[in-house]
């Protein structure tokens, strides 16, 4: 590999790392929020290096013209693999993780809550989809029976007809996403991916307030939402969702 | 062109042959002469691309090449400030450490430099990838093998991100911290003295480019030169290792997963095998750990035992730096004994 080359290389990941978090939001396709500052920094450093080396090279060359062969040039040929990531950040991103994955997951399970606040006295109520989960297996209270909801999430259709109200979450990167879903009932299926957000009240099926109850809601309405900001985590609706 | 050929077979077809060939050598030799049918090539050039392109775009939209081409970038975009961190660090070894300092800071015994090694991974903060490059340039700074493969194997597993992380994530079950930090430094250090009784140095690729400071040049050139070609060298093994990864992690759907809750032993197994597949990073895989409510507690500590040591993109990562004879043996016997640590370990306290 070329010193030139290998310049090169590093430039292009670089700003490849630098547009994914410095000039756009796609980074949140991938890693977790936290990791922003490291990437735009190591972005940075990588620019930084492969001018420095270029300018430095270039040089050199001038200087030390045919003296000795420098064994440090030598790298080996996987590292031109480098390029398809870098590519790929600069051009062809791919999008965020969906219903593809999430309808080949089992949900996440639900840590175990013995004390559940009460519900505030709104209708609808925006809850989370984790929130919708354990007040519906959990709560002996059954606070959430004859409640109208509001949620946000991505359509994941299942085989038989119906789909799913999902949201994927991270801890560190898409590489381990798991998924919460909200069975619904009632209309139409929307297309795969879609952010939508839905209205509703608990599908009565199983016991609630136990682990028999169904998690799944009789929609009233379901209206698209444009995507969040950061697409991997169980926020509560955007108030915009919220208002209409 | 078949015509020709055949025109001037029927001819000499001897002689005409060989006029042939000579005329391909000339071609061949004249390096600015075009080959007869560079029309052809011209063709292809403008065709191939064009179709190649279209093929990996329709392809490469269909949801479960998106979801692989987002893991893989996922995985490499997440490793690379931790690996970046890692090949500054080993270049600055190399560059600025000079080896007595080494000598002064582990015992002379490599019997006890082992221990000491394992313990002082806790200083490496971050992630597994950061860890090799490290240990590869204390290598070539005269740290004895064994205690540089106890720090690689630790450093990753017991820094106190990792151990806040497994704090978080098994909220009032601090006996699998502890878990944790026991079975991952007793497979650091039980690896090291494997490798001081049973390892061979012909297996190591010799560290051409870990030589330290020379005099007449300057650090910084060098620390500079380090830097890049390490940086590039592992940089093209993560992608490879991070592609691999993509491939079980979307590839094999998680519901197989309840196949193995039952049996303690078969979990365990399966657990670390799973580990090594999905290659998470080792400070998320404690949370993904939890999530895997069906299995015993000995086989998620397996997992995050395991994760951190022994994984297809740290697998790949090694092949790099150490050579492909010491990537695969290495990685099996850690294997092993990490599932051997956290067996005995996660079974007196867990």
């Amino acid at each position: 590999m070329k010193r030139t080359l290998q310049s090169g290389l590093l430039v292009l990941c670089g700003l490849g790392l630098l547009r994914i978090s410095l000039v756009t939001d796609l980074c949140l396709r991938y890693v977790k929020e936290s990791m922003r500052p490291l990437l735009i920094a190591s972005g940075c450093v990588l620019v930084l290096l492969g001018v420095v080396s270029a300018i430095l090279d270039r040089r050199g060359r001038r200087r030390e013209h045919d003296t000795h062969g420098h064994d440090h040039s030598h790298v080996p040929r996987v590292a031109w693999l480098l390029l398809l990531p870098a590519l790929s950040l600069l051009c062809y991103a791919p999008p965020a993780l969906g219903a593809y994955t999430a309808s080949r997951q089992p949900p996440r399970p639900m840590v175990q809550q013995s004390e559940f606040a009460p519900l505030a006295a709104i209708s609808p109520l925006p809850m989370t989809l984790s929130d919708f989960t354990s007040r519906v297996q959990q709560d002996r209270a059954r606070a959430i029976k004859g409640r109208t909801v509001l949620m946000t999430g991505i359509v994941t259709p299942h085989g038989k007809g119906g789909w799913d109200l999902t949201r994927i979450i991270i801890n560190c990167c898409a590489a381990d996403a798991q998924s919460v879903k909200v069975r619904v009932y009632g209309g139409p299926v929307p297309p795969a991916n879609t952010w939508v957000t839905v209205t509703g009240v608990w599908h009565p099926a199983g016991t609630l307030g136990t682990s028999s109850a169904a998690v799944a809601l009789d929609a009233r309405t379901v209206k698209k939402v444009p995507r969040p900001v950061n697409g991997y985590q169980d926020a509560l609706p955007l108030p915009t969702a919220r208002t209409s | 062109m078949g015509s020709w050929v055949g025109m001037r077979v029927t001819g000499e077809s001897v002689h005409a042959e060989r006029e042939g060939l000579d005329a391909a050598r000339a071609e061949d030799e004249g390096a600015g002469a075009l080959p007869r049918y560079w029309p052809l090539l011209l063709v292809g050039a403008a065709v191939v691309p064009g179709t190649l392109l279209f093929l990996v775009g329709r392809w490469g939209d269909a949801p479960a090449v998106e979801a692989w081409r987002t893991v893989c970038l996922a995985v490499t975009v997440q490793a690379l400030p931790f690996l970046l961190l890692g090949t500054a660090l080993s270049g600055a070894i190399n560059a600025f450490v000079p080896e007595r300092v080494f000598r002064r800071m582990l015992p002379r015994r490599p019997l006890l430099a082992v221990p000491v090694a394992g313990v002082a991974g806790v200083v490496l903060p971050g992630c597994e990838c950061a860890s090799v490059p490290v240990a590869n340039s204390l290598i070539g700074r005269g740290v004895t093998p064994a205690a540089a493969f106890a720090f690689l194997l630790s450093a990753p597993a017991i820094n106190p991100v990792v151990l806040t992380a497994t704090a978080i994530a098994f909220p009032g079950n601090p006996a699998m911290v502890l878990a944790r930090l026991l079975a991952s430094l007793a497979t650091a250090v039980a690896m090291g003295w494997l490798w001081l009784r049973f390892g061979r140095s012909e297996w190591l690729r010799p560290a051409v480019r870990h030589t330290g400071h020379q005099a007449g040049h300057s650090r910084w050139d060098e620390f500079r030169a380090g830097f890049q070609h390490d940086f590039l060298h592992a940089g093209g093994f993560l992608v490879l290792g991070a592609m691999a990864a993509a491939t079980f992690n979307v590839g094999v759907p998680r519901s197989v997963l309840a196949t193995f809750t039952g049996t303690p032993w078969p979990a365990v197994l399966f657990l670390a095998a799973l580990a090594v597949l999905l290659a998470v990073c080792s400070e998320a895989d404690a949370f993904l750990a939890a999530s895997l409510t069906g299995f015993p507690p000995v086989a998620r500590l397996a997992f995050m035992v395991v994760g951190p040591m022994v994984d297809l993109k740290l697998i790949a990562l090694q092949a790099g730096t150490f050579g492909r004879a010491f990537a695969v043996r290495f990685s099996a016997a850690t294997f092993v004994v990490a599932v051997a640590c956290s067996a005995l370990i996660g079974g007196a306290l867990l």
